[in-house]
């Protein structure tokens, strides 16, 4: 049973790229390049996930997904024109593959109504087509076939999944027939290697397909056959060649029935040229060789120990029947002398496309599952090992130096080595951005509709890689900046029009690396900040006091307060003022930082800077009375020495900090950690930071030791959080470490808080 | 004990001994000794400092690292109220695993390995609650009396809540 919920997991792994791949393509399909490659992979992922889900019985799933997938076959063959709103319909149908593979791993049901509207959508486009072109009984009869088979749960294998294939997509290929005009005639070779029959593959399956599409003629090279005394019972000695005389079959469609057995054999298409074909030919004699064919090589392979007259009897059975349109040819021949209409479809194509599905499955070897915890392992204890390095390398004095030279030497290769070990490790983490960039192209185009206003998106730099738990966290704000810009940034396209500006918005996604951060950008060309409003507001608020003048800058920052918003109705985009909160929270989480540009009336640009991964932080290293304690160096603004500092008494005592004309509560870490140092105040430090919302604290310490890089450890997986503590960390002497949190240090002295 | 297990004539008798004894690890706080379960002892080391933790009770000594995970360490006689030991190199700390948690706990010395019945644990006299709440119970051992500690409750409660 265990094996079977293998198989599922995989399946469901798969369903999850399949669908990131979806989303991928409809993205640059949206983007203009409706290409027949986009399409095939769309079709791909769709028959992939039916198929699997029909081997496994989620019957609701496999439903929906035929439902779809016969639009899509509508839409790849022409009949079906991908226009805007079949595009749409497409992607609102992704999403419901998505939400049928889900319920299906949860193992609940959605009911029969889910999804109910779009498969009537799909319906009445492809069964209004269906309608012009052909007569539909035998259509409905086909799917309905097809439909059943799918139903069946299987146990699906390579060799079950490689027939399945080439059925379905001779299947496609039936209901293609109609449009097209002309008739052609094409010339096959084939010569398949021995690995082809080692994966159970079976050439007779093949020539059938093949036989679907059209009047096929099968001529077998038989002259390698070796005596039989040199007959080796597992050698492939026969190669056949196939004229096949359709009149809808294009180079695709014919590589298409081969797609299963690509690389293992050689094939050749190639359209004969407009020349009066050899099917009239066909004499008794092919016809016998044609019959006598089949038992060649596939049954010599599988059953070796029957004797040659015995395979001929059982082959000779049903042959007939197989080879019947192939008999046929002679009757039809007359009709078919047509020039070549389609001389563009060199075989060179053919080639390009069957290139791709085998790169996919070569990058399929090349890489491994791997659960995602024992690669956290791996990076912990690569932390460590950094760690044991450092105190290593720390412990070597300058006598220790002189005497053990060797010693110096092997830890300077350690050093080395796990300097490389880290960025290898930490490389497996990476992921590229892409893989939330490409929910965003949806997301614009959902808001430009819901809004009414023109709106494109400009991802650029998509490859660059972060951690990917930085890349989880990521989703959620950049989903709520996207949407800020175009609800409040973006103007409606009559507004841009007579400010001269282009009718279609832009936003304008980046991300690149910088140093050790990555920097994120969301950029739109809209109308800016409106900070008369949002000081408005915030006054209302009572987020800023009504006598305090703030700059812009602290402005643009207030629409990052918590509640903040400045629509005057709640909409379904936004207006609950959690949005931009969310931003700044989610992004503090990881350690990273944001910043508001904006220009009155040319946009606003947004920059996230996030660190490249969260297994390490930079931090400040300082002291607290005793005890060493770590600043993030993402809060930190500025470190102030203390004699130099101007500090002041607010009416309660507490101390406050004046700092180019603000005023700043301070917090002194050895009061509030309740340590003794004995530094004279003048020689103690002010550290500047930055809490969420732009609110800054100062943190006065004993000393700064200097900056680092140190491996976060929880405080909770041994004991519990304290106020104040985000964590621990251990330094390079094996000595703990506590982190600062400032954020919660300045939400526990928000009593003595002073007007922003 | 353990090789008389082995044999099949002792077979009985010795696996009610098995199930009836416990083996304790005996330390001692000043004149007094306590034990705990050996199965919850994972190793024993020398005092070697400590970072301290801000906003904790007294008897929270501070956090170490031990072989990369962030430890917390409890001084039990500051536990039990009687002031906090100051330790010196010859100060001796327990590593025990309490529930998922891993957890130090300073004592003076480690003394013994003892075995002792389950019989023999007697109820910790009624009065005193600091004694009840952090003890299972009591044994003698060779006219000794061991405080069984209860570890849970050692290391709980340990944060001050502002």
């Amino acid at each position: 049973m265990s094996d079977l919920d293998d198989f599922k997991a995989t399946y469901f792994d798969e369903c999850t790229e399949l669908l990131t791949e979806l989303e991928e393509q409809f993205a640059a399909i949206e983007a203009g390049e409706r290409t027949p490659d986009r399409l095939n992979a769309v079709f791909r992922a769709i028959h992939s996930i039916k198929g699997g889900g029909g081997a496994f019985g989620f019957s609701e799933l496999v439903a929906f997904a035929h439902a779809y997938e016969t639009l899509l076959d509508h839409v790849r063959d022409g009949r079906i024109e991908l226009s805007d709103p079949v595009t749409v319909l497409c992607i609102r149908a992704n999403d419901l593959v998505a939400d049928f593979v889900n319920a299906a791993k949860a193992g609940t049901k959605l009911g029969a109504a889910y999804g109910a509207d779009e498969r009537a959508q799909f319906d009445a486009l492809t069964s209004g087509n269906a309608a012009e072109s052909r007569p539909t009984g035998e259509d409905d009869a086909r799917g309905d076939d097809e439909f059943d088979i799918d139903f069946v749960p299987v146990m699906v294998n390579l060799e079950g999944a490689a027939a399945e294939e080439p059925a379905a997509a001779a299947d496609d290929q039936f209901t293609a027939m109609p449009l097209a005009v002309e008739k052609g005639q094409w010339e096959i070779r084939f010569a398949p290697h021995s690995e082809l029959y080692a994966r159970a593959n079976d050439p007779l399956l093949l020539f059938r397909e093949l036989a679907n599409l059209g009047e096929l003629t099968v001529v077998a090279k038989l002259t390698e056959i070796p005596p039989l005394a040199d007959f080796e019972p597992f050698g492939v000695y026969c190669t056949w060649e196939l004229t096949l005389v359709s009149p809808t079959a294009t180079a695709e469609s014919i590589a298409e029935v081969f797609e299963f057995v690509e690389g293992n054999c050689d094939l050749s298409i190639a359209q004969l040229a407009g020349r009066s074909h050899r099917p009239s030919e066909p004499t008794l004699a092919d016809l016998a060789q044609l019959v006598t064919l089949p038992e060649k090589t596939p049954t010599v392979d599988e059953t070796p120990t029957l004797s040659f007259a015995e395979l001929a009897e059982t082959v000779k059975k049903d042959a007939p029947v197989r080879v019947a349109p192939a008999a046929a040819t002679p009757v039809a021949a007359p009709k078919l002398v047509v020039p070549d209409p389609a001389p563009s479809m060199a075989s060179e194509e053919i080639d390009d496309r069957r290139s791709g599905p085998e790169d996919r499955r070569g990058a399929g070897v090349q890489s491994i599952r791997v659960d995602l915890d024992k690669v956290d392992r791996v990076v912990n204890m690569v932390g460590e090992l950094v760690i044991t390095q450092s105190m290593l390398s720390q412990q070597m004095d300058d006598t220790l130096r002189a005497r053990y030279q060797e010693l110096v030497r092997g830890l300077e290769v350690l050093a080395q080595t796990t300097r490389g070990l880290q960025d290898a490790v930490m490389a497996i983490r990476a992921q590229p951005v892409k893989s939330v960039f490409s929910r965003m192209p949806r997301l614009v185009r959902e808001l430009a509709t819901k809004t009414g206003k023109k709106i494109k998106l400009e991802t650029i730099g998509e490859a660059t890689e972060i951690d990917k738990t930085v890349i989880e966290q990521l989703s959620d704000p950049l989903t709520h900046m996207i949407r800020n810009s175009a609800d409040h940034g973006i103007e409606v396209p009559e507004k841009r029009r007579s400010l001269g500006k282009p009718e279609i918005g832009t936003i304008r996604l980046s991300a690149e690396q910088a140093g050790g951060n990555i920097l994120i950008t969301v950029e739109d060309d809209g109308g800016g900040i409106n900070r008369e409003r949002v000081l408005e507001v915030a006054r209302d608020k009572g987020i800023v006091a009504i006598d305090v003048t703030p700059t812009d800058e602290q402005i643009d920052q207030l629409i990052f307060a918590p509640g903040f918003s400045t629509a005057e109705q709640v909409s379904d985009i936004s207006g609950r003022g959690v949005g931009m909160d969310v931003v700044l929270s989610n992004i503090k989480k990881i350690g990273g930082s944001v910043h508001v540009k904006s220009k009155t009336g040319q946009g606003t640009r947004m920059t996230l800077r996030l660190p490249l991964t969260l297994a390490v932080l930079d931090v400040m290293l300082v002291k607290v009375g005793p005890s060493p304690y770590v600043i993030p160096l993402s809060s930190i603004v500025e470190t102030i020495q203390c004699s130099r500092a101007d500090f002041g008494r607010a009416p309660s005592g507490a101390k406050v900090l004046r700092v180019r004309g603000e005023y700043v509560q301070v917090v002194d870490l050895a009061e509030r950690f309740e340590l003794t140092g004995d530094a004279e105040l003048a020689n103690r430090f002010v550290v500047l930071c930055e809490a969420e919302g732009g609110i800054k604290i100062a943190l006065i310490v004993d000393d700064i030791i200097g900056q680092q890089q140190v491996v976060i450890k929880s405080l909770e997986e041994n004991f519990e959080s304290i106020e104040g503590i985000a964590g621990g960390t251990i330094l390079g002497d094996g000595n703990v470490a506590l982190i600062v949190d400032v954020q919660g240090l300045k939400a526990n002295n928000s009593l003595h808080k002073n007007a922003a | 004990m353990d090789s008389l297990a082995l044999k099949d004539d002792y077979g009985n008798v010795t696996q009610v001994n098995a199930q009836n004894s416990l083996q304790l690890i005996a330390f001692s706080i000043g004149e007094q000794t306590y034990g705990v379960e050996i199965t919850t002892v994972r190793e024993i080391r020398a005092w070697n400092g400590a970072t301290p933790l801000p906003n904790t009770r007294e008897y929270v000594r501070g956090v170490i690292n031990l072989r990369g995970t962030i430890v917390p360490i409890f001084d039990l006689r500051a536990r039990f109220g009687e002031g906090q030991t100051s330790p010196t190199k010859n100060h001796v700390v327990v590593v025990m695993s309490v529930g998922e948690k891993w957890v130090r706990i300073l004592v003076d010395a480690v003394s013994d390995i003892l075995t002792v019945s389950k019989d023999d644990i007697h109820n910790v006299p009624e009065g005193n609650t600091l004694d009840t709440e952090l003890l299972n119970g009591i044994v003698t051992h060779e006219s000794r009396m061991v405080g069984l500690i209860d570890l849970h409750a050692v290391v709980s409660g340990a944060k001050i809540d502002p």
